[in-house]
């Protein structure tokens, strides 16, 4: 019997279920809406607004509400059927929308409607693009108490942006950079590594959220466990650089070359592809700075993670820059809670910036070994300075 | 006054045609005392409608937008399975009718009971919650023009009497699927029950795209609005009987062609294998002696 007996009862049981849940959780919304009026920002005193759409006509009773559920009552005034609808920002992706709003009849459009901008639209004859207008939602939604999450949304979407640019990048340069390497081009492998490995680490925080890839990408020699197998970046390195004592058998065969360099590539198209999905917190953002500045203080200043390139100024640089950019992102919302630590986490960037400026060379830096104790300790200096205000970033972002 | 009535006839094209088909298909197989089952699915599916349209329109709480996209596409899905189940029973229970073997079908039907009230009560369902919505709205807009404006009754008859038109459609096909022979019954009305049921599909797929669980809405295979206008006739009578949508996206396009081809592919050799033993049972087995267990079989 290729069906099922009696198929029937579970499966009525299961779309009422289904109906239920919805119903009781967030399917539903009061039908009152909320008095938007008594704050003096649109809508009228009673029934939230209205919107009456004729042929060539989409009259809002309003351009703006405060955040929170949203009843438009749509009125069909025209001779053809209509309907309406709500974008986000984007004028493609659809809050809310009625259809089949005959000639002469009501109908209402329920919406929870975070802050943003949005576009209003009556299609009559429900086609083409119908009659636009923009609608502006105000207010601090739900999501994060006390902050203006329209802020934190745009500074979510900027980082993202950023996240995003350099995560293809890195994809790019790593394409070249194991392209050289497995052909024997040395040379050109070693000019590439530490600008390549700068859009890693511009991001590292993000790649180190995939507990699986990090490990595999990126691990020193230093830091492997017993029974560990070694891959990604470091590996190569030291094969390119190979240490003067060592012995030339232990070196890597051009096989295992192929094979490693082929793995970090992998890696690099799956942390890609990865990265695509995910959405930033503002508090995500703002630990991530200090994560940068940590990774900073525990490995670049001290030399240790590109123990046999020596460089790590260039890593140095790229945290700085990657914490930076989430700070930047970050700041109109640190500029409305606590003007004065935006400030003086930028003075601090700013002195960073040009104790390490000192070091560049060409396109680039010296290698760390050029550096002297006094040196390492006036950079070290710096990175504590901005560390400490930079600690204080999340709670003044979130509270 | 004409837009109203084009919307009823619509969503109740829409909701009447599986019902029609499987009254038709009960009355063929002389079952008809399960037709009642039918009749009740559909009553129940009407009175729940109304009742949720009544206490939406009424009562403290309104259904949000995506509550409603979700409700709407889940019983899509839904009832799409049941009427792929049913197609494909209904294929195999004709095999029992055209060999007149009798307990088999009754077998079948045992299966098929309580599934008959389902499959009416999600066709008429999947509809009745918009069309709900749409009736509460006419008769809230008569009731405010009764107060002193212009129009009054006309939008909420429009819509009444496009409904009735839509029942009136049924009952036609009705009509004409008892007087094909019953090969054919099964054929066509299996076949067209199938391209309903991936309209739907591709519908659902729609509804989920506007809610942003799937990718794509704007991201079109074709666009025709400005020659198959949604509200024109002919718009109307594709809309309501396959869910043809004018502007369809890729995503729905590759559904709906993912969806027929294989499911008619599999029903078309049901059927195929159904007309082959009735002609094939007279004694014509020693054709082969390569396979002489086929007559021990
Ligand atoms: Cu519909």
């Amino acid at each position: 019997m290729p069906f099922p007996k009696r198929p029937a009862a579970p499966a009525v049981l299961c779309a009422l279920a289904a109906t239920t849940v919805l119903l009781a959780s967030a399917g539903c919304t009061s039908n009152e809406p909320q008095p938007s009026a008594d704050r003096g920002d649109g809508g009228r005193a009673k029934g939230g607004i209205t919107v009456s759409a004729s042929d060539d006509t989409c009259a809002v009773s309003a351009t703006s509400a405060k955040s929170g559920t949203l009843v438009f009552e749509v009125t069909n005034d025209g001779s053809k059927v209509t309907e309406f609808y709500l974008y986000r920002a984007d004028g493609t992706a659809i809050a809310g929308e009625v259809e089949n709003i005959g000639p002469g009849l009501t109908r209402r459009l329920v919406v929870r409607a975070q802050p943003g901008t949005y576009t209003t639209a009556c299609k009559p004859g429900m086609s083409g693009e119908g009659i636009r207008a923009r609608f502006t939602v105000t207010g601090s939604g739900t999501a994060n108490a006390g902050a203006d999450q329209r802020l934190l949304d745009q500074a979510a979407g900027r980082y993202r942006a950023y996240v995003t640019g350099e995560v293809g990048k890195l994809l790019g340069g790593t394409k070249q950079f194991v392209t050289a390497y497995k052909a024997g081009e040395y040379d050109r492998a070693r000019e590439l590594y530490a600008p390549v490995r700068a859009h890693w680490e511009r991001i590292e925080p993000v790649a180190e959220s995939f507990g699986d890839l990090d490990p595999k990408m990126d691990l020193r020699e230093a830091d492997l466990a017993e029974g560990q197998t070694w891959t990604g970046w470091h590996l190569l390195e030291k094969d390119l650089w190979w240490p003067a004592g060592a012995p030339a058998s232990k070196r890597l065969t051009d096989p295992e070359r192929a094979k490693y360099a082929d793995q970090l590539l992998a890696d690099t198209r799956d942390l890609h592809a990865r990265v695509a999905t995910l959405k930033y917190q503002p508090d995500q953002m703002a630990n991530g700075a200090k994560e940068l500045l940590d990774e900073v203080a525990t490995g670049k200043v001290t030399g240790e993670e590109e123990i046999w390139s020596h460089t790590d100024l260039y890593d140095f640089q790229a945290n700085v820059e990657g914490a930076r950019v989430a700070f930047d992102s970050l700041r109109p919302v640190v500029n409305t809670k606590d003007p004065a630590l935006g400030r003086v986490i930028e003075q601090r960037f700013t002195a960073l910036q040009k104790d390490l400026d000192r070091y560049r060379r060409g396109d680039g830096f010296v290698s760390y070994t050029d550096l002297s104790k006094a040196q390492v300790k006036r950079l070290s200096d710096s990175v504590n300075a901005l560390a400490e205000p930079l600690s204080r970033l999340t709670a003044a972002v979130l509270v | 006054m004409l837009a109203n009535y084009l919307i009823g006839l619509r969503e109740g094209l829409e909701a009447s045609l599986v019902v029609v088909i499987l009254v038709a298909y009960l009355v063929r197989s002389d079952r008809r005392r399960l037709v009642p089952r039918i009749w009740a699915g559909v009553a129940v599916a009407v009175g729940v409608s109304l009742a949720f349209g009544a206490l939406l329109t009424f009562g403290p709480r309104g259904l949000s937008f995506e509550a409603q996209e979700a409700i709407g596409g889940s019983l899509s899905i839904l009832a799409v399975g049941f009427v792929t189940w049913m197609v494909f029973w209904m294929a195999r229970s004709a095999r029992g009718l055209s060999s007149e073997l009798r307990g088999q079908i009754d077998r079948a039907a045992g299966g098929g009971r309580t599934s008959l009230v389902v499959v009416a009560m999600l066709a008429v369902g999947r509809e009745g919650l918009e069309t709900a919505l749409f009736l509460w709205a006419a008769t809230q807009a008569a009731t405010r023009t009764a107060q002193g404006a212009t129009s009054t009754v006309a939008p909420l008859a429009g819509a009444a009497l496009g409904i009735v038109t839509a029942v009136i459609v049924g009952y036609l096909i009705y009509r004409g699927a008892l007087r094909l022979n019953l090969s054919k019954f099964f054929t066509w009305t299996g076949a067209f029950l199938i391209l309903v049921a991936a309209g739907v599909v591709a519908y659902g797929v729609h509804d989920l795209q506007e809610a942003r669980i799937l990718p794509g809405l704007n991201n079109l295979a074709f666009d025709v609005s400005d020659t198959i206008a949604p509200t024109s006739w002919l718009g109307t009578l594709l809309k309501g009987t396959l869910n043809f949508s004018p502007a369809t996206t890729w995503l729905e396009a590759g559904v709906w062609v993912a969806y027929v081809v294989p499911v008619m592919f599999l029903f078309l050799r049901q059927i195929r294998r159904n007309n082959r033993p009735s002609t094939a049972a007279a004694p014509s087995v020693p054709a082969s002696p390569a396979s002489p267990a086929s007559s021990a079989s």
